[in-house]
C-alpha cells in the first residue's frame, strides 16, 4: 500500500490482501507480537520478575479479603436460625399456673422443647456469672423475672417464621411479654456488609495501584526505548505497530501476576488449613475452608488482564505519541 | 519527483529556518543539497519526511501535496522514502538482519520474502558476510552501509541521506556516493545533503545551496557543470 506511488508494489501485508484474508493477517501479526514481548520480558527478568511480584501481592490482598468474607459468610449461614425465644411470665402468677403454662407450651407443634426458669434460679446463675455476688445481696427483692424458654422446631427456627411464633405465644394472657433474640445475627450480619464494605474499597484502591504501578513500568520501558520508537516511526511504523508490544507486555503482567496471584492464594490456605481444622475442632465444628474455584480463578486472572491492559494502554496513549524522530 | 513551492518554515521561539524555498528534482534524478550548517538542509529534509510541517507553502512528492496528508497517514509517506541518517541510527539490540529488515517486518512482509530482500539489499552495499554481527561491532563505514541497505531494502522510489558521509574519510565517503550512484542508476531520485564541498565538485551532479533558509545558485557548482 502506497499513498504517494499508486502503482507501487511493496509487497507488503496491505497488498492484495482484502476482507477475511486480512483480518487473518492482522491477527497472526498481533500474536506473533505477543510472543515477541513475552521473549522481550525474558531479556530483562529481574525487572520483569519484580513488577510482576508487586502486581502478585497486589491482587493476592483482595483475593485474601474476598476468601475471608466468603468463609465467614459460609460459617455465619449456619448461625441464620434463631434459637430461642424467651417468655417473660408475669408477676403476680404462682408457680402452678407458671408450670401448667410450661405444659400447656409444650404441646404446641411449632415448638420442640421448653424449660422454665424461675426467678431465684436465674439470680443464682447471674451472681455466678456476673461477679455482683455481693452488691445482688443488698437487694431487698429479686428483681429478675420468671422466664419461660422455648425452642421452636426447626420450620420455625427462621427469623421471619420465629417473629409470627412470638406474637402467637405473646397473645397467651399468663406471658407479659417476649423476646426473640435475632439482635446478635443482626450484628454479625451488619459486621458482615461491613467487612465486605472494607473489602471493596481496600480492592478498588490496590486495583488503582495496580494500573498505576503497570503504568509506569510501560512509561519506564517506552523512555528506555525512546530511540527504537524514533527509528520505528522514521521508517514508516504506523502507530498500532509500535504501542502492540507494549500493550502486550502489559497483558502479560496482568496474565503472570493473576496467577501469582492466584497462586499465593491457594498457598495461604494450604499452610491455614491445619489451623483452621484445630479451631474447627475445639468448636465441634465439621467446617473446612474454602478456597478459590475455577470461576474466580478465570474473574482473578480476567480482572488482572484488564488491569495490565489499562495501565498500559494508559501509558502508550500518553507517551508514544510525544515521541517523534527530530533530527533527520 | 520533490517539488517545493514557496516553502517556509518558521520554529516555534521565531527561527526562521527556511523562507520561500522553491525546487524541483524530477524523477530519477540525484542533486546536492549543501550550505553551511544551520542554512536549512535538514529543516528542508524534514519538511519532505514529514517530521515538521511547512508554517506556509506546499511541498509535493509525485504530485502528492503533503499538506493534506493526516498525521496518522504519516507511516505510509515515510514507508516510500528512504532516509539516511549521519549517525546512522541503527538499533543496537538488534543484529544486522534484524535492523535491515525492519521496514518490511513493518510493512506485514511474509518472512521468506524478508530474507531474500535483506540479503539482496545487504549485498548490493557489499555486507552480506555481516548478517549475523551487532551494529556495534562493525567499522563506521560498515555502520554506514548498513544504514543504507535499510533505507533501500524495500526499493523506495526516493531516497534522502542528511550528511551520509559526514564521519566517514575521503575513500570511504566515495564509496558510499557510488552506491547511491548505484541506486540512482536504477531509477531512483536520491537527494544528499552535505557540506562536503569537495565531493560535490568532483561529480557532475546538480546542487541546491541554501544559504540562511534561502536558496541560490552555488558557483562552485556552476563551475563544474
Amino acid at each position: 500500500m502506497s499513498l504517494l506511488f499508486k502503482s507501487r508494489n511493496t509487497q507488503g501485508a496491505g497488498n492484495n490482501r482484502h476482507g477475511i484474508s486480512a483480518i487473518y493477517f492482522a491477527m497472526l501479526n498481533f500474536i506473533r507480537q505477543g510472543v515477541n514481548s513475552l521473549g522481550e520480558m525474558w531479556r530483562t527478568p529481574i525487572a520483569s520478575l519484580m513488577t510482576i511480584l508487586v502486581l502478585g501481592l497486589s491482587l493476592t490482598l483482595p483475593a485474601t479479603l474476598y476468601v475471608v468474607v466468603k468463609n465467614v459468610q459460609q460459617v455465619s449461614s449456619g448461625f441464620s436460625d434463631a434459637a430461642e425465644i424467651s417468655l417473660f411470665v408475669k408477676e403476680e402468677l404462682n408457680d402452678a399456673q407458671t408450670q401448667t403454662l410450661v405444659k400447656r407450651l409444650a404441646l404446641y407443634p411449632e415448638i420442640e422443647s421448653v424449660s422454665y426458669i424461675s426467678k431465684s434460679q436465674a439470680l443464682k446463675e447471674f451472681k455466678q456469672v456476673s461477679g455482683f455476688g455481693q452488691a445482688l445481696d443488698y437487694l431487698d427483692e429479686n428483681p429478675l423475672p420468671n422466664v419461660v424458654l422455648v425452642t421452636p422446631t426447626v420450620r420455625y427456627r427462621k427469623p421471619q417464621a420465629a417473629q409470627q411464633l412470638l406474637t402467637k405465644l405473646e397473645a397467651e394472657r399468663e406471658v407479659e411479654f417476649g423476646k426473640l433474640d435475632i439482635a446478635w445475627l443482626e450484628r454479625l450480619n451488619a459486621l458482615l456488609s461491613l467487612l465486605k464494605e472494607s473489602v471493596f474499597t481496600v480492592g478498588l484502591l490496590l486495583l488503582s495501584a495496580v494500573i498505576l504501578i503497570i503504568g509506569n513500568t510501560i512509561r519506564l520501558s517506552i523512555m528506555d526505548k525512546k530511540e527504537e520508537i524514533q527509528v520505528l516511526k522514521l521508517v514508516g511504523a504506523t502507530n498500532a505497530f509500535i504501542h502492540t508490544p507494549f500493550i502486550w507486555t502489559g497483558i502479560w503482567y496482568g496474565v503472570i501476576g493473576g496467577f501469582v496471584a492466584f497462586m499465593s492464594v491457594v498457598m495461604m490456605l494450604w499452610w491455614l488449613e491445619s489451623a483452621v481444622a484445630m479451631v474447627a475442632g475445639v468448636y465441634q465444628s465439621n467446617f473446612v475452608l474454602t478456597g478459590l474455584n475455577g470461576n474466580e480463578l478465570l474473574i482473578l486472572l480476567s480482572l488482572a488482564i484488564g488491569l495490565g491492559f489499562s495501565g498500559s494502554y494508559i501509558s502508550v496513549r500518553k507517551y508514544i505519541k510525544d515521541i517523534e524522530p527530530d533530527k533527520v | 519527483m520533490i517539488r517545493f513551492e514557496n516553502v517556509s518554515k518558521t520554529y516555534p521561539g521565531g527561527h526562521r529556518a527556511l523562507e520561500k524555498v522553491s525546487f524541483e528534482l524530477a524523477d530519477g534524478e540525484l542533486a546536492f543539497l549543501t550550505g553551511h550548517s544551520g542554512a536549512g538542509k535538514s529543516t528542508l529534509l524534514k519538511l519532505i519526511s514529514v517530521m515538521e510541517r511547512p508554517s506556509a507553502g506546499h511541498v509535493y512528492i509525485n504530485g502528492v501535496n503533503l499538506n493534506v496528508v493526516k498525521n496518522r497517514q504519516i507511516p505510509y509517506v515515510r514507508r516510500d522514502i528512504g532516509i539516511i541518517f549521519q549517525n546512522h541510527r541503527l538499533l543496537d539490540r538488534y543484529n544486522v538482519f534484524d535492523n535491515v529488515a525492519l521496514p518490511l517486518v513493518i510493512d506485514g512482509m511474509h518472512h521468506k520474502n524478508i530474507t531474500k530482500r535483506v540479503h539482496a539489499a545487504l549485498d548490493k552495499v557489499g555486507l552480506l558476510d555481516k548478517v549475523k554481527c551487532q551494529p556495534s561491532t562493525l567499522s563506521g563505514g560498515e555502520q554506514q552501509r548498513v544504514g543504507i541497505a535499510r533505507a533501500i531494502v524495500n526499493s523506495p522510489p526516493l531516497l534522502l541521506a542528511d550528511e551520509p558521509t559526514g564521519n566517514l574519510d575521503p575513500e570511504l565517503s566515495m564509496e558510499i556516493l557510488k552506491l547511491f550512484e548505484d541506486f540512482n542508476r536504477h531509477g531512483t531520485a536520491v537527494l544528499i545533503a552535505t557540506h562536503d564541498l569537495g565531493l560535490i565538485a568532483r561529480m557532475k551532479y546538480r546542487s541546491l545551496t541554501l544559504d540562511h533558509g534561502r536558496l541560490i545558485t552555488d558557483p562552485l557548482a556552476q563551475e563544474v557543470l
